[in-house]
């Protein structure tokens, strides 16, 4: 690594990247992640249980990249359930929960649910919401809940910051996607009812064009076509959704959740440089941060 | 201390909203786990404790005074990992109303369920994990016809129920949590087990650090530790560290006890015995004990 390198990495160590963005094993992704000067990296539950020589050797993979673990991703449909189904989530959350653990990462991701079976009453979905806290808790993992702009009762951020006040529990807080907040086109002043320290995570990603109308479409764009930060059509919102963010107090972690069918064929090397050339954008020219002082402490933040 | 003896006999009424949902009734048991059961219980013994009864089927043993249990559990199965040198916390028992309703209501609300590896014959205690590896049992067989009876047969020609030694009953625990871990651990125990957290100012004994949640029934005290704030790069354990002992005159317990060989932490500038609390001596086999004053 090249001093400018070192030097420019001290403004984006609070940039990661989602091993969802890359293509290949387990082992290339975190290589080409740390090549690119990223420090941390989102990981998916496929990425352990996908490796050949199995989860242990996933969990030593991690554990010998050297990057710390920004998050665990993703449960999916847990609240809201009623009789044998919410006993069948609360066993998958049990088994995220137990490799979250295993990764030494402290945040597990849960979206809103997109089950036609589940309830949207918001007193339910606090109740199982405050379980699935609990569930994490022993552990020392946080919860983060992320309206998912296609999800069936709550698809965006103030939605999800309801219930998750409603819920009050301690371990659990919000994740907030970039995409889904521009997706479903949510006004950013929502964004300031959040205590910014229940905020556990944020989710950072761009799309090719202007809106998306239906949640079909929405869904379709999440998983296929997402580009990083300054790649698409809305950097002007996404700047000024990070400048809100880092106003209200937010210092925890941002990873770049980039589902793109491109970049799932080219190589990691590549497709890792854009999402430096993102967190170098978004570091140095939207949040301005300044390099910290040399010898300066840097605490701990809360997530 | 107030200690509202009926509520175990409620057993006809439905378990409603109530500040003690689970008529928690204080400790039945503590269990610790050792790869040397002899050195524990030498210390145990030197504490007015007796062994009373052996488990049926493993290296378990049960010693007692006054209404306090402690097992020690020296048993490892082949499959296991070693045994601790140094005898930990392995397990509380809380003594509810209805063991099995409590079992449901914690797992409802998003206790993890302990496996249970019963023997033929045995009881089959329901159990949760707690902090780390401990467990946290359910146990609503309390007085004649005990858990005991069960699974152990008692040591002939002994004392079933050896009279306390130096006015002692048991106070609390304490456990050591992580960094920023204790609004999570205030609300596992509170959630779960009806736990409410006292003052910031109000503090016993000699060790004074940390948060004391106290049990719905106010027998127990649960204390809660962070790391030093210099141990900042360090991700610590969590763990219950130890059991502290209720006296209502410390100092004479502290006496009494150490003419039975007890040794105690007397640093000049800071830990020793006092009217407010005293602390054993840690050592490199034995855990420590901590004594309060309580007048219970």
């Amino acid at each position: 690594m090249n001093l400018l390198r070192s030097v420019s990495s001290s403004h984006f160590a609070d940039f990661g990247m989602d091993t969802i963005t890359l293509a290949g094993p387990l082992e290339a992704k975190l290589a080409a992640m740390k090549a690119a000067g990223f420090s941390q990296v989102m990981l998916a539950a496929r990425d352990i249980v996908g490796h050949p020589q199995g989860i242990d050797a996933a969990v030593a993979a991690v554990k010998a990249s050297g990057l710390r673990v920004t998050g665990f991703q993703v449960l999916r449909d847990f609240e809201g359930l009623s009789g044998h189904l919410h006993g069948y989530k609360v066993d998958i959350a049990k088994q995220m929960v137990g490799m979250a653990r295993a990764l030494g990462a402290k945040v597990l991701l849960a979206c809103s649910s997109t089950s036609q079976h589940a309830s949207g009453d918001p007193e339910v979905i606090a109740r199982d919401l405050r379980k699935l806290a609990m569930l994490a808790l022993p552990h020392g993992i946080k919860v983060a809940y992320e309206a998912l702009s296609w999800g069936r009762h709550l698809n965006e951020v103030h939605q999800a910051w309801d219930v998750v006040q409603r819920a009050d529990f301690p371990n659990l807080g919000m994740g907030i996607d970039s995409y889904h907040i521009l997706a479903t086109d949510t006004a950013l002043e929502r964004l300031d009812e959040i205590d910014p320290s229940k905020i556990y995570l944020v989710q950072l990603a761009d799309f090719m064009w202007q809106e998306t109308r239906t949640a079909q479409e929405r869904m379709e764009t999440a998983r296929h076509f997402r580009v990083f930060p300054g790649e698409g059509v809305h950097s002007q919102a996404l700047a000024e959704l990070l400048r809100r963010l880092d106003a209200m107090g937010y210092r925890g972690d941002y990873s770049f959740e980039v589902f793109n069918d491109d970049y799932q064929q080219l190589p990691l090397p590549y497709v890792a440089e854009r999402g430096r050339a993102s967190a170098l954008w978004l570091a140095e020219s939207v949040l301005k941060r300044s390099v910290p002082l040399p010898g300066q402490m840097r605490l701990r933040s809360a997530a | 201390m107030n200690r509202p003896t009926t509520a175990l006999q409620d057993s006809r009424e439905a378990l409603g909203d109530l500040p003690n949902p689970l008529g928690l009734l204080g400790v039945e048991f503590i269990e610790y786990t050792t790869a040397r059961p002899q050195t524990l219980g030498q210390s145990l013994e030197r504490l007015g404790f007796r062994p009373v009864a052996r488990h049926r089927s493993r290296e378990v043993l049960l010693y007692r005074q006054g209404d306090m249990n402690v097992i020690i559990n020296a048993h490892r199965a082949p499959e296991d990992p070693p045994l601790p040198e140094r005898a930990t916390i392995a397990a509380v028992a809380f003594r509810v109303r209805d063991a099995a309703s409590a079992y449901r209501r914690v797992l409802e609300l998003g206790a993890w369920a302990v496996p249970t590896r019963v023997e033929v014959m045995e009881l089959n205690i329901p159990a949760i994990h707690g902090v780390g590896a401990s467990r946290i049992y359910f146990v609503d067989r309390v007085g004649e016809f005990s858990i005991y009876d069960v699974d152990f047969v008692p040591i002939p020609t002994v004392d079933q129920h050896p009279p306390t030694v130096a006015n002692l009953h048991l106070f609390g625990i304490v456990q050591y949590i992580g960094f920023e871990r204790l609004a999570d651990w205030c609300a596992f125990y509170g959630e779960l087990f009806g736990f409410a957290e006292l003052p910031a100012e109000q503090s016993f004994g000699v060790l004074t650090q940390g948060r004391i949640l106290s049990s719905p029934c106010g027998t127990l005290h649960w204390q809660l530790i962070e790391p030093a704030p210099d141990a900042i790069d360090i991700d610590p354990e969590e763990l219950l560290q130890r059991v502290a002992f209720g006296s209502p005159d410390v100092l004479s317990t502290v006496a009494q006890l150490k003419a039975r060989g007890v040794e105690f932490v007397e640093s000049p500038s800071g830990v020793h015995s006092g009217s407010r609390g005293a602390l054993t001596r840690p050592s490199d086999t034995g855990p420590t004990f901590e004594f309060v004053h309580d007048p219970r």
